[in-house]
């Protein structure tokens, strides 16, 4: 009976929803703020990926609450995984066979490269701090599943972690204190399309993505424990 | 006033920090998180007195909104922003592991936004941080009954915020803009259609499962009841008032339509009529206050419904007096969180905790002369004013709310009172003069209750002045 | 074959309502937590999609400048933004949900959500020390050890 409920209100929903969607101008919506902020990033902000423009520039502190939001459900994850804190036991883990730890070995340092690419790029193609953050992980929890001798360092990463993080907010304050608002671009920002531009938004980048990198790498490391 | 973002971002900062400053010296690390918080309460107060009772702003990367975000804070946000890191400090738990140091730092960060923002996507990612941080908290005491009920909050979370998204899409695809002052320049063009009115009821549920609305609050019961008592405190007291801030920005400025005010009083009441329902079948003293909880937000719902000042003024004086009362039942029932058959005779044991019950419990069904009959006679007056059929109905449903309200309660005083013999553990001290500092300030207010009301009648002007809104945010900047 | 972009848009904004009344559906009446998690899943990517189709122009290009004269229209930069961000909202949700239902397997033993109902509730009775409602799922419940609380220094205790 209450499924049959729960069943007919999701039904519902999905008709009302269908009925919005039908009504909502897609492909024509009005694009006030949108069409100025791609009219003025390359003047203003000086990055050829206008969407890491709006994310790290126009709409920093929501980034800010992104990266805190990554943060917070990893350390929340952690406690509740292992209460006690401090090194978990070690389970004994079975070997994980020849076909994992070659392809690890052979794939560990191109993720990190790549990684990397994506986090330095991110003003320039698509990509950034989040996206390259998710590969270096990747990078390291492929390593950690195959060989169970090679454990991440739970303190190393969290304070790779937290280090990261206090730089972010570190370069936002440090516009605060120079004068300006918190999260104002810095530096130069140079030629559109070159590697070096776009001010301190490469440095933002930087530090989202090695935060995320740590922290999904931690956050994996528990999971598997 | 570029310094408002301070009071958001330091909290966050020292979040971050805490692991790294319990390697450098574990003693520095205890006051850390206690020293941030008197930090931030400090800013706010700086910035409320320079800003001589006049709105601020600070525009984020100095772009001037829309284009960018901004901060808004006008003296009810600040009111609000002020709040969330003292009652922090004053509930800081027990627990003295480092994560739910920086769980409590990130809350009252994300509350901080949450209170001053001015645009709409921000404050959905403020929202959500709070969510987490909250969610933290509860599974802090490590039980499998605070892991079960804590998963069940997170999907109601999880799909309130699905909601919450679908209406910010709904929003921008109608006017191309998050800023609030900007959609309270567009929303009339744009907003005053079903689309607006569904986007409003999406925003709703979405944001209204941490303000506890009636089809989102199937949480709340077990959450407040397995969580430790003083995170059951912050909850019910500052993150659902929050909640109930954001939802009326949202009312004021972008939907200030008479159905998205009639879709508030159906739902405050239903809220209302069920909470105080299940509470008088409660069994236990945890989930009785939290159903109560339940029942008094559903009251708030029913008080923001109101138009015009007469709303905004009863709105402001319920959530204050549910700001005083709840946290402090909730350090009551630390100690008291048996069942309720067990609590006969406890009055004797444990006098001041007793009297300080009934103190509530006479605030909270709204004896006079307490500050909670002012509330509720403030919101009958308010829903008298309006000649709907729907305003009669809430006004009758209040009041007979309000009788069962006082049957369950003076039900569990008069038990507290009996003449039998009671083994109970006695109250904590520091619980004990919490719950008596919120009894005295509630007894404190009652002399200068014409005060406070013209200063909640100037603060519900200030806030309802929405030309002064947008002209201060798009105007210029500060 | 090319869809033309009305077509496109219309096939892709079906699928996101769709996807979103799939996890609501799932939501409402799955009972193994996994499947609850995975529906809330479905549902939190088909409002990004909904999100993301809220920025699309038609006949217009990716924001991003690749150094040649500007290409006429991009599509809206802020939404795809948005979405960055929901969508690692979404990934902490979903690893949140995951660590504890490992833990409430290990203490409860099962992932069922109308027997772990009524598991919780008879441990909060427990702890609250009155009798929990009756039940057929499980008559003889017995906690598992360990997560029962300390005896309570409580009057004439009602037995669990």
């Amino acid at each position: 009976m209450h499924k049959l409920a729960s069943l007919l209100f999701a039904l519902g929903l999905a008709f009302l929803l269908m009925g919005l969607a039908a009504q909502l101008p897609l492909g024509a919506t009005p694009m006030g703020i949108g069409a100025d902020i791609l009219q003025r990033t390359p003047s203003e902000i000086g990055s050829a990926n206008i969407v890491t423009a709006v994310v790290l520039a126009y709409r920093g502190i929501d980034t800010l609450g992104e990266l805190t939001i990554l943060f917070a459900a990893a350390t929340t994850a952690g406690m509740v995984l292992s209460p006690a804190g401090g090194a978990a036991v070690r389970k004994a883990r079975e070997d994980a066979g020849l076909v994992l730890r070659a392809g690890s070995d052979l794939l560990f340092p191109l993720l990190l490269m790549v990684g990397f690419y994506i986090v330095l790029h991110g003003h320039l193609t698509p990509g950034g701090g989040f996206q390259g953050g998710v590969v270096l992980a990747a990078a390291f929890f492929v390593s950690f599943l195959a060989r169970a001798e090679k454990q991440p360092s739970h303190s190393c990463l969290s304070l790779i972690e937290a280090v990261a993080g206090a730089a972010f907010i570190g370069i936002g304050l440090a516009a605060l204190l120079g004068g300006g608002a918190f999260l104002q671009p810095l530096l130069e920002t140079g030629s559109v399309g070159a590697l070096i531009s776009a001010g301190s938004l490469p440095l933002l980048y930087l530090a989202v993505g090695l935060k995320v990198g740590a922290e999904l790498a931690s956050l994996l490391a528990h999971l598997a424990e | 006033m570029n310094s408002l973002v301070l009071p958001v971002v330091l909290p966050l900062l020292a979040a971050f920090l805490v692991q790294p400053v319990r390697h450098v010296s574990s003693g520095l690390a205890r006051w850390f998180g206690p020293a941030v918080l008197v930090l931030c309460a400090g800013l706010l107060t700086n910035i409320a007195m320079t800003s001589d009772a006049n709105p601020v702003t600070a525009n984020i990367g100095g772009f001037a909104p829309p284009l960018g975000i901004v901060f808004y804070a006008d003296s009810l946000a600040l009111l609000f922003a002020l709040v969330v890191p003292l009652f922090a400090l004053l509930l800081w738990p027990r627990a003295s592991d480092d994560r739910v140091s920086a769980l409590i730092l990130l809350l009252v960060g994300s509350g901080t936004g949450l209170a001053i923002s001015g645009d709409l996507f921000n404050l959905f990612v403020f929202y959500e941080l709070l969510s987490i941080a909250c969610i933290g908290l509860v599974a802090s005491s490590h039980t499998p009954r605070a892991y079960a009920a804590t998963l069940r909050y997170l999907l109601i979370s999880g799909f309130g915020s699905v909601l919450a998204l679908v209406g910010i899409t709904l929003v921008y695809t109608q006017t191309g803009s998050l800023n609030l002052a900007h959609l309270s320049e567009l929303a009339p063009v744009h907003l005053a259609n079903p689309l607006g009115l569904a986007a409003f009821a999406c925003l709703l549920i979405g944001f209204g499962v941490k303000a506890e609305l009636f089809p989102v609050n199937a949480w709340v019961a077990e959450v407040y009841a397995t969580a430790p008592k003083r995170v059951s405190a912050l909850l019910a007291g500052v993150v659902s008032n929050l909640a109930i801030l954001l939802l009326l920005r949202l009312l004021l400025l972008v939907f200030d339509q008479p159905e998205a005010r009639q879709i508030l009083l159906v739902l405050g009441l239903i809220g209302l009529a069920s909470g105080e329902l299940a509470a008088w079948r409660a069994r236990d003293l945890p989930r009785m206050l939290a159903f109560s909880s339940i029942g008094q937000l559903g009251l708030l719902f029913i008080a923001m419904s109101i138009p015009g000042e007469m709303g905004l003024i009863a709105a402001l004086a319920v959530a204050l007096h549910h700001l005083l009362l709840k946290p402090a039942l909730f350090l009551l029932a630390e100690r008291w969180s048996g069942s309720l058959a067990d609590l006969a005779g406890a009055g004797r044991r444990a006098p001041l905790a007793a009297g300080l019950f009934t103190l509530f419990a006479l605030s909270l069904v709204g004896v006079p002369p307490l500050p909670g009959f002012w509330a509720k006679l403030v919101l009958l007056l308010g829903l008298a004013a309006q000649d709907s059929a729907l305003a009669q109905t809430a006004i009758a449903g209040v009041l007979l709310i309000t009788v069962v309200e006082a049957h369950y309660l003076f039900r569990l005083v008069g038990l507290l009172f009996t003449k039998t013999e009671h083994s109970s553990v006695p109250h904590r001290g520091g619980d004990l003069a919490l719950a008596s500092l919120f009894g005295v300030l509630l007894l404190a207010s009652m002399p200068l209750l014409p005060a406070l009301a013209d200063g909640l009648a100037w603060m519900a002007g200030q806030v309802a002045d929405v030309g002064a809104y947008r002209a201060l945010t798009l105007g210029g900047a500060q | 074959m090319t869809l033309n972009p009305p077509d496109l848009i219309t096939i892709l904004a079906a699928g996101s309502v769709g996807l979103i009344a799939i996890g609501t559906i799932g939501l409402a009446v799955s009972r193994h937590l996994l499947r609850l998690v995975l529906a809330l899943g479905l549902a939190e990517a088909g409002a990004n999609l909904l999100l993301v189709l809220a920025g699309y122009r038609w006949d217009a290009v990716a924001p991003i400048l690749t150094g040649a004269a500007p290409a006429g229209a991009m599509v809206d930069p802020i939404p795809q933004a948005l979405v960055l961000t929901s969508i690692v909202i979404g990934v902490g949700v979903q690893a949140l949900a995951v660590a504890l239902m490992i833990r409430i397997k290990a203490a409860y033993g099962t992932l069922d959500i109308r027997e772990l109902k009524v598991l919780l509730e008879r441990d909060i009775c427990a702890e609250a020390g009155i009798v929990p409602p009756s039940s057929i799922h499980r008559p003889n419940y017995q906690p598992p050890p360990g997560t029962a609380l300390p005896a309570r220094v409580a009057s004439t205790g009602e037995s669990a």
